[in-house]
Formats: C-alpha cells, sequence, structure tokens
C-alpha cells in the first residue's frame, strides 16, 4: 500500500496567509465617502465665501475706511455701519460683564458646592434645556421683561437691554461649558488640596480655577462670538431696524447706552439684505465681510489663547 | 502601575540612583546585627573552650560556675539570634547571598551553640572526677587537644567574622591536626586504663570525643561561610551538612 | 492578650473585634504610646455597610500598616483618619477616633485644622501642577505661616530625601520630576504643615520598585518625628517596612453586603511569622484573596 507522505511546510501555509490579502474594499469606500461629504461642505462655503466677496469687495475697495466710519444712511453711497460696530462692540462687552461671571458663579457652585440631590439635577438638566431653546424666545423674554417690565430702570429700547437679553442667552451655554472645564479637572487636585488643610474655596480659588481657567475662556470666548452674531433676539429687544437712525450728539456713556437707540451688525446686515435698491447688495456683502473679519479676530483670540494654555 | 496613554511616558526614576547599599539600611543594618551576634557567641565559646581547658588541666574548679554562666549567655544569644533571623527571613524576602547567610546562620547558630555546650561538658567531667588523674602524657595530650580546638573554633569565628571563604575551607585540613591528637588520647587512655580504673578512663575518652566535636563544628562553621560566599560547600556538596549526627 | 481566633467563614462569622488579637499599648507597661484610639468605628456609604467595627490603637513614631484584600475597606478606614470621607457627601462615620484623646469627629472639630495636623499622601502622586517651591509652601500659607518660607520649604525637602535634587530648580514645574521624586515632594508637602502623623494610602503602588524601595527607606526616616500609617496592598512591603500590621478582611453581613472589618492587629513580626487568626495566615501564604 503506498503510503502518501504529507509534508506540512509551515512557513509556506504561513506566507499565504500573510500575504496577498486584497484590498478592503469597503474600507476604501468609506474614506471616499467621507471625503465627500467634508469636500461638499467645503464647497457651500467657499460658494457663500466667493459670492460674498465678490459682490462686496468692490464696495471697500472703493470706500474703504469710510464704510467703517461713516453712520447709516438711506443713501447707499453713504451708508456706513459705524454705528452697527460700536453697538455690536458694547453688547458684547455686557455679554462679558454680565454672563461671564454670573456663569462661572453658576457653575462654581453647581460643580463644586450643590449636593447631589434631585433638585440640582433638575436644575442642572434645565440648564441644559435652556440652552437649546431658540433665540428668538429670548428675545421675547428681552421684551417683555427688559423693555417692558423694567423699562423704567433700562429705558426701552436701549443696548443695556440688548445687551442684557443677549446676557441672558447665552448665560446658559456659559455655565455648561464653565461646570465641563470644572468637571474635567481631576478630583486627584481637589484631594491633594484639602488635604493639605485648605477650605473648600481654598480649593477652587487656588487651584480648580487657575486649571479650569483656560477651557472656561476658549468656552467664553466662543460663547461670545456666538452672541456677536445673534440677531432675532435683538430685533425683539429693540435694536433699531430702520435705514436710519441718529443718535443724541452729546450723548455721554451712560445716555449713549441706557437712553439712546441702537443697532447691531447682524441686524444691519438683515435690513440692508432686505432692500430692493440693487446698491444695497454690495453694501451687505461688505457689511458681512467686515462681519465675517471680526469674527475671525475673535476666533483667532480663542485659537491663540487655548494653544497658549494648552503648551503651559 | 497606570498608563495613561495621553500622556509621553515617564522618565525612568531619579537622576542619580542611590548606592546600591543605601537602600534597604534597615535590612543591611539587621543582617550586620546578626553577623556580629554570631561573632560575639563564637568568642564566648572560644573563651570557654579554653577555661575549660584551664579547668581540667589546672584544677581551676572555682572557674566552672564562669564558664555556665557564660553558656547561659551563649544559649540566650542563640534563642535571640534565631528568633531575629526567622523574621528577617519572613519579612524582608530575602535572596539570593542575603538568603543564603540567613539560611546559614540558622545552621551556624545551632553549631555554636552545641560547641558551648560541649565546653560545659568537659567542665561537668572534671567537676564529677574531682579533678583529672596525674598522668603526664594524658596531660601533654589534653593541653594540646584544647589549645588546637581553641585555635580552630577561633580561626572558624574569624573567617565568620571576615566572611571569608579561603579561610573557611582550610578548617577542614587543621581539623586533621585536632583528630590526630584525639585518637593518640585515646590510645593513651587504653594504655593507662586499668591504672585509673574503668569509669575514670570512660570520663576521659568522653573529654576527648567532646573536644573532637568542637572541632568538627568548628569545620562545619567555616564551610557554611565558604557557602554564603560563593554558593558551595567546599570539598563534597553538603559534606557540612553530612556531618551532623 | 490575644486568645485563639476560631476560624472564620463567609456565613456569618463572629464578630473579630472584641476578640481580635492586639498588641500592648497605651497604659500597658512596654508599650509605645498611642496617638490615635479607635473604638467601634463603622463607615456607611448611604445605606452600604463598608466598614464595621474596627477598634485599635495606633502607636506614636511607628509605621502602622493596614493590608487586606480589595474592598476590605482599609482605605476607608485611612480616609477617617483625616476626615477625608467628609467630602464624600453619602459617607457617614459612627464611632469614635481619639487623637491625643480629642474625638475627630467632635461637634466642635475643624476638619480643616484636622487635615493639617494628619497629613495624607495619596496612591498616584499628585503635585500641584505649580513650581516645587509652590508645591510645599501652599498649605502653610494658607495655614497663616509667618516665619521664613524658604527655609521651610527646604527643611521640608531635605526631610524628604529630594533637597539634593532640585535645589536649582525650586521654581520648575512640580510635573517635570519622576514618579518616585513627585512621590517624594507630595510628602515634603504632607510634612511642610509640621503634621505629628502622616497617612499613606498605596503611596507606592505606581512606582517602580527603586522608587519605592527609596520611599521605604523615607519612612523609616520619618518614622522618628512622625507618626505613620500606611494601607498596602502589597504586604510585602507591610512585612518590610511596618512595626505593626492590622489585616481586614470582607465578609457578607446580614443583609449581602461585603462589609470590611479588622480581623488581627499586632506586631508585624508576629503577624508575619506566627499569626493568631487563620484567615490572616490564609492570606499572608496567599492561599486565599
Amino acid at each position: 500500500m503506498a503510503t502518501r507522505n504529507i509534508t506540512v511546510d509551515t512557513s509556506a501555509l504561513v506566507r499565504r496567509s500573510l500575504e496577498g490579502k486584497k484590498i478592503n474594499w469597503f474600507d476604501q469606500f468609506v474614506a471616499i465617502a467621507l471625503l465627500v461629504s467634508l469636500l461638499s461642505g467645503l464647497l457651500i462655503l467657499a460658494t457663500l465665501l466667493v459670492s460674498v466677496f465678490s459682490s462686496g469687495f468692490g464696495v471697500l475697495a472703493d470706500r474703504g475706511f469710510d464704510f467703517i466710519t461713516s453712520r447709516l444712511s438711506p443713501d447707499a453711497a453713504d451708508a456706513g455701519i459705524f454705528q452697527a460696530i460700536i453697538g455690536s462692540l458694547i453688547l458684547t462687552g455686557f455679554v462679558i460683564v454680565v454672563a461671564f461671571p454670573l456663569g462661572v458663579g453658576a457653575a462654581v457652585y453647581l460643580e463644586e458646592y450643590a449636593p447631589d440631590t434631585k433638585t440640582t439635577r433638575f436644575i442642572d438638566a434645565n440648564i441644559r434645556n435652556l440652552a437649546g431653546v431658540p433665540s428668538i424666545v429670548y428675545g421675547l423674554l428681552g421684551l417683555a421683561v427688559f423693555v417692558k417690565l423694567m423699562g423704567g430702570f433700562t429705558g426701552g429700547r436701549t443696548l443695556v437691554t440688548g445687551g442684557l437679553t443677549l446676557a441672558v442667552l447665552v448665560l446658559p451655554i456659559m455655565i455648561i461649558t464653565t461646570a465641563e472645564a470644572l468637571r474635567a479637572v481631576p478630583q486627584a487636585l481637589r484631594e491633594a488640596s484639602m488635604g493639605v488643610g485648605a477650605t473648600k474655596w481654598e480649593t477652587i480659588r487656588y487651584h480648580v480655577l487657575p486649571v479650569a481657567l483656560p477651557a472656561i475662556f476658549t468656552g467664553a470666548v466662543l460663547t461670545i462670538a456666538r452672541a456677536f452674531g445673534e440677531s432675532a433676539p435683538l430685533l425683539l429687544a429693540g435694536a433699531v431696524l430702520s435705514l436710519f437712525f441718529s443718535n443724541s450728539a452729546d450723548a455721554g456713556i451712560g445716555e449713549y447706552v441706557f437712553d439712546e437707540p441702537y443697532t447691531a451688525m447682524p441686524i444691519v446686515i438683515y435690513n440692508w439684505a432686505r432692500q430692493p435698491q440693487q446698491e444695497f447688495v454690495a453694501l451687505t456683502s461688505a457689511a458681512i465681510i467686515v462681519f465675517l473679519m471680526f469674527l475671525l479676530a475673535v476666533n483667532g483670540v480663542a485659537i491663540i489663547l487655548r494653544d497658549r494654555y494648552e503648551r503651559k | 502601575m497606570t498608563i495613561d496613554s495621553t500622556q509621553p511616558p515617564e522618565p525612568v526614576d531619579d537622576v542619580e540612583p542611590l548606592p546600591l547599599d543605601e537602600t534597604r539600611h534597615h535590612f543591611s543594618e539587621t543582617l550586620d546585627e546578626i553577623k556580629r551576634g554570631m561573632v560575639q557567641m563564637g568568642s564566648l565559646v572560644t573563651e570557654n573552650v579554653r577555661r575549660a581547658g584551664d579547668v581540667m588541666l589546672e584544677g581551676r574548679l572555682d572557674l566552672a560556675p564562669a564558664v555556665i554562666e557564660h553558656d547561659r549567655e551563649v544559649n540566650r544569644l542563640y534563642a535571640e539570634l534565631e528568633q531575629t533571623t526567622f523574621e528577617t527571613l519572613a519579612r524582608q524576602q530575602p535572596v539570593a547571598g542575603d538568603l543564603r547567610f540567613l539560611v546559614s546562620t540558622t545552621r551556624i547558630l545551632y553549631e555554636i551553640e552545641r560547641s558551648g555546650d560541649l565546653a560545659v561538658n568537659c567542665v561537668n567531667v572534671a567537676q564529677r572526677e574531682n579533678g583529672l588523674p596525674e598522668s603526664p602524657r594524658l596531660t601533654a595530650l589534653l593541653n594540646q587537644m584544647v589549645s588546637e580546638c581553641c585555635s580552630l573554633f577561633a580561626a572558624g569565628v574569624d573567617a565568620l567574622a571576615d566572611m571569608d571563604p579561603v579561610a573557611g575551607a582550610a578548617l577542614d585540613a587543621k581539623d586533621d591536626v585536632l583528630d590526630d591528637l584525639v585518637g593518640r588520647y585515646y590510645a593513651e587512655i587504653g594504655r593507662v586504663s586499668e591504672e585509673i580504673g574503668l569509669e575514670t578512663s570512660i570520663q576521659l575518652s568522653k573529654v576527648g570525643r567532646f573536644l573532637e566535636r568542637i572541632g568538627d563544628h568548628a569545620v562545619n562553621i567555616g564551610e557554611n561561610v565558604s557557602y554564603v560566599i560563593t554558593a558551595e560547600f567546599p570539598g563534597d556538596t553538603h559534606a557540612g551538612v553530612a556531618e551532623y549526627e | 492578650m490575644s486568645e485563639s481566633e476560631p476560624d472564620m467563614d463567609l456565613n456569618g462569622a463572629p464578630d473579630a473585634v472584641d476578640t481580635a488579637a492586639q498588641p500592648a499599648s497605651g497604659d500597658e507597661p512596654g508599650a509605645p504610646p498611642a496617638i490615635f484610639d479607635v473604638e467601634k468605628l463603622n463607615v456607611y456609604y448611604g445605606d452600604f455597610h463598608a466598614v464595621q467595627d474596627v477598634s485599635l490603637p495606633i502607636g506614636k513614631n511607628q509605621i502602622t500598616a493596614f493590608i487586606g484584600p480589595s474592598g476590605c475597606g482599609k482605605s476607608t478606614v485611612l480616609r477617617c483618619f483625616n476626615r477625608m470621607n467628609d467630602l464624600i457627601e453619602i459617607a457617614r462615620v459612627e464611632g469614635t477616633i481619639e487623637y491625643h484623646g480629642v474625638d475627630l469627629y467632635g461637634l466642635s472639630i475643624d476638619p480643616v485644622e484636622v487635615r493639617r495636623r494628619i497629613g495624607m499622601v495619596f496612591q498616584k502622586p499628585n503635585p500641584f501642577p505649580k513650581s516645587i517651591y509652590d508645591n510645599i509652601a501652599f498649605g502653610p500659607k494658607i495655614a497663616g505661616y509667618k516665619g521664613n518660607m524658604d527655609e521651610l520649604v527646604e527643611e521640608s525637602l531635605h526631610k524628604a530625601a529630594l533637597w539634593d535634587e532640585v535645589k536649582d530648580k525650586l521654581k520648575e514645574s512640580a510635573l517635570a520630576l519622576s514618579g518616585g521624586q513627585q512621590q517624594r515632594l507630595c510628602i515634603a508637602r504632607a510634612i511642610a504643615t509640621s503634621p505629628d502623623v502622616v497617612l499613606m494610602d498605596e503611596p507606592c503602588s505606581a512606582l517602580d520598585p527603586i522608587a519605592t524601595l527609596r520611599i521605604e527607606e523615607l519612612m523609616q526616616e520619618l518614622k522618628a518625628d512622625y507618626s505613620i500609617l500606611i494601607v498596602t496592598h502589597n504586604m510585602q512591603q507591610a512585612a518590610r517596612v511596618s512595626d505593626r500590621t492590622g489585616f481586614f478582611n470582607v465578609e457578607l453581613n446580614e443583609r449581602g453586603q461585603r462589609t470590611g472589618h479588622l480581623v488581627e492587629f499586632d506586631e508585624t513580626g508576629k503577624i508575619f511569622t506566627n499569626p493568631t487568626v487563620k484567615a490572616t495566615e490564609d492570606y499572608i501564604t496567599g492561599r486565599f484573596g
């Protein structure tokens, strides 16, 4: 009987199983599909930017600095966005002054002091809900409370009102980002501090906040950038939506804020976009370009600061 | 050890490593303490052998209580050092040379303690016989034996003190001298046995055995020292162990 | 004082506390004075009975180690000594811990002051993300230290056997140090507030063997000035380093919860050569747990 010698060449087997794998087509397909979605998004963005720039660049080229320093006017050739810039900047100032301390304070309380009870969790959940409320609702709030109810104090449709409305709008987001930043601080740090005999506040002040500050700061800057671009709440809370308004020539800061009418960049952009005249198209685009520059600057600051703190 | 994958690996420990014997200070000191204790025990026994010789050869029965007193100290040290050794074995997880040292210590302690007992036994014989018979040749031999035994045991203790494996291994040859003397001693006893009587002969020959055994214990001490350093027993493997009765 | 122990089994074993073997302490002759006296300590996390009826003395200027399997409550007990369990909302402590005769959980006692006198070193080195100098200066500063801070920092670093390695870089970040150095920094930080007790919760478990041995060496030196209480899951470390050892074990109580309790507490030499309780012997010889 012939015996077949079955010699199993192990290394050949191994080689065959390791080599010659076909390309995983599905993997490739997925990679390409994802790339396409990215490019599509970028393409849409690019189209917008290109159309805005091509349309508005001419105005900036012709009038340049004048565009930024001129006031609103029904005449497209004279209209400038000076008042809008001032308005936006002051509103942003309000947001910083009001929302930042309140937001950070509330978050510190919720994360560091509040006991973990149903009430606390309820409040926490509702803050998150508030962050998702459409901004126009905040506009209604602003109208009802700051314009009408507190009209005596705020002066009605003023920068104070707008500022407070925007501050209330971004407050939940501020609280949430600060809370996240605090939560990211390792518990070991708090324990180390308490362990050498620090009180809760000393621990927060000397250890937790300094570590969380970069993240809080980054969050704050991004929040401000968002507030910068809000228009719906301001529409309701009293920004002037006309082609022209003037302020008293001798208004001091106090009056300017508490008495005078105001506007903001998104409002002006919205208004000019509505105008039927052809010239306002270019004007709108020019305003958008300036607006985007501001936004870029603010976001740039955030990125630079974040990088600096992370490298530390 | 937890590994945090978001951080670069930590640098391997500190800049300047301490010289190796500075860590585990406490442990090193304990080992030194044990060795000093053993050497002290051994010196006490060497002294006791010398005194036992005086008791037997010069009839100094007044020295007997001192011998017994010192042997009590030897036994006390034995118990204390053994306890320390066991505790150190349990607590310090010794390995390699340290482990060999501690294990050998338990053996060496036994050798020394037994030798101490044998010296006392010599003294007991002298007391029982109320002094040894006046036989010049016996006395001379006995004198030599005591002297040789003392020097051999002292050499063992020195080897221990210095942890010298060469000196330790050399003791076997020295012991042959003692064994030879003991042989001649037995022969002499046989010769004068009728003169001195059966009982005395038996007692005298016991002394010979005691001294010979002390010599063997000294050799074992030396061999254990050699083992600690070289991890081998000189001559046959476990020759030292085989010597145990 | 020792009595022989019945075998422990998992179903309703007898209460080990009152009959647990204890070494001489306090007023008994030939004993070191006790710096802590723990009497029937029980710790609850909400409804969960974590630690049951622990009673033991902690000797002054000694190193006392707590060993036992995971979940036996040794860290929980340790954290009672400096009231760190206060930081956990649902934690509740019953029984007494006397420190120099004062009940640590008395109503008038300020936990912040307690933590200044009873320092703590944690499992993973956790230096502040500040300079080496500031790490050490922080505790004394908030305690109102008015003396020469430079000297205090130097002294603390000397005592922690770290001065020579960092004396030229006190202003550099503590996080740039190696793990072993960081832990020694944490020790220096703990002793900067002049405590007389240092609690250590598995201080070497995140360190390599050489760093571990150096810290053990340091503990032996610190013993002269401080009373040290260490929790370790490495019983060989407890064997090497401690004067007294407490063996904790976990058991199912009547409600089916895994509760920790003290099985045996004695001189370390005795625990590791001839423990009184069989469960202790089983644990240290590695035959269970």
